[in-house]
């Protein structure tokens, strides 16, 4: 696929999350911690499950970005890896918002189990995002193709470096409508 | 933030001008269950005011938290000792439920009372009212049995038993079991420590330090 087409509409989806998130961040405490039922997760917990979970690609693209990304020759088209293009159309929520290839949270993924959540968490989220933003724009200059980034699920299973972006913002589509859900409680 | 309101009007009156100038200053956070508020060794940025949900204030010790108190409905919250020493944290404060808290920044709150001086005077009073609870306290740790102390907490603030999990209150109260504090033993033996156990406990693995 056409390697700048995919940054714009990574950067796009990206975008839109950030000022989603900016209106949440505006709105009743109580309602942030609604849960739907006992042992549920609110939705600031939501936002931090994503902090967690991106936080691991974030930090990888960044790694390999700082090591590499000037080595290689900006490279327009990328070939997306069989496991990273199937884990994210699996992430993906299908085109009419239902949620398929429910799987259950790690427990590194699961705020409860970890610190918890607050307000921060929807602040760190943004902050998070406009990280990914920075990467995006360095990816132009590099070829996505050549690095590799270590999944969530550690070096047993490593995606190329356009997987890494598309994968956790996949996932945070995800978890935006589940966020949606709970705010429509 | 009408319960902002109510809580400085409890110690002042406020003026409708006062309070224009006041409510601005305070903003509401929320805390999911096991978050927490102020960790060790970070500073205090704010002082809150609790709306809903329970907070336990406690310290490392031993590799164990002792819990030394707890911020409900209507009290105050946060690591008061760095907030206004602008120093590291020596207490967590973790949210035990979820939590909404009504917070205002050290700046802001020094800015009030530069401006207001009526607000200078609730701080004045806050403090003195934590300095008669602590004075209390101190000498219900001194100078009362652990059975005391938990007739004197049931008194005081019964819903708290209902708010917080037993093994809290325990370590409040000093009441922690450990293997070496159940009467000193080790040093006796284990008739005469049986002998020194409390007539009355309230759970059975509980012993009186």
């Amino acid at each position: 696929m056409d390697a700048n087409a995919m940054i714009d509409a990574l950067l796009e989806v990206l975008r839109g999350q950030i000022a989603r998130a900016r209106e949440i961040q505006r709105l009743p405490a109580e309602l942030l911690l609604k849960r739907p039922a006992q042992g549920k997760w609110n939705a600031l917990e939501v936002f931090e499950h994503m902090n967690l979970s991106s936080g691991v690609y974030a930090r990888g693209i960044a790694k390999v970005f700082g090591g590499q990304a000037a080595r290689h020759p900006a490279n327009p088209v990328f070939k997306a890896g069989f496991l990273g293009d199937f884990s994210t159309k699996a992430m993906l929520p299908k085109p009419d918002g239902r949620i398929a290839w429910r799987m259950k949270t790690l427990r590194m993924f699961d705020p409860p189990r970890q610190h918890g959540a607050s307000s921060e968490s929807i602040a760190r989220f943004i902050a998070l995002c406009e990280c990914f933003l920075r990467l995006l724009e360095q990816a132009r200059g590099t070829d996505l193709n050549r690095m590799k980034v270590v999944s969530s699920l550690g070096p047993i299973l490593c995606f190329k470096a356009g997987d890494a972006f598309r994968f956790p913002i996949a996932h945070q589509q995800r978890h935006f409508l589940q966020i949606e859900r709970l705010l429509a409680q | 933030m009408e319960l902002v309101c109510h809580t400085i009007e409890r110690y002042v009156a406020l003026t409708d001008d006062e309070w224009a100038r006041i409510a601005p200053c305070w903003r509401e956070y929320a805390y999911s269950k096991g978050a927490a508020v102020c960790a060790v060794g970070q500073v205090e940025q704010r002082f809150y005011i609790v709306r809903s949900g329970v907070q336990r204030l406690s310290f490392p010790h031993d590799g164990q938290d002792v819990c030394v108190g707890f911020g409900y409905d209507g009290s105050w919250s946060g690591e008061y000792a760095s907030f206004i020493s602008r120093k590291p944290a020596r207490f967590d404060v973790v949210a035990m439920t979820d939590s909404v808290l009504l917070g205002i920044t050290y700046d802001e709150l020094q800015q009030l009372y530069k401006e207001v001086p009526v607000m200078e005077r609730f701080g004045r009073m806050i403090v003195e009212e934590l300095l008669l609870g602590r004075a209390t306290r101190e000498i219900e740790q001194m100078s009362m049995s652990a059975e005391e102390r938990y007739d004197r907490l049931v008194a005081r603030s019964p819903h708290l038993l209902q708010l917080v999990p037993q093994k809290d209150i325990a370590s409040y109260l000093r009441m922690t079991p450990r293997p070496s504090a159940g009467c000193g033993a080790g040093v006796l033996d284990p008739g005469q420590a049986a002998a020194c156990a409390p007539a009355r406990c309230f759970a059975p693995w509980m012993r009186t330090r």
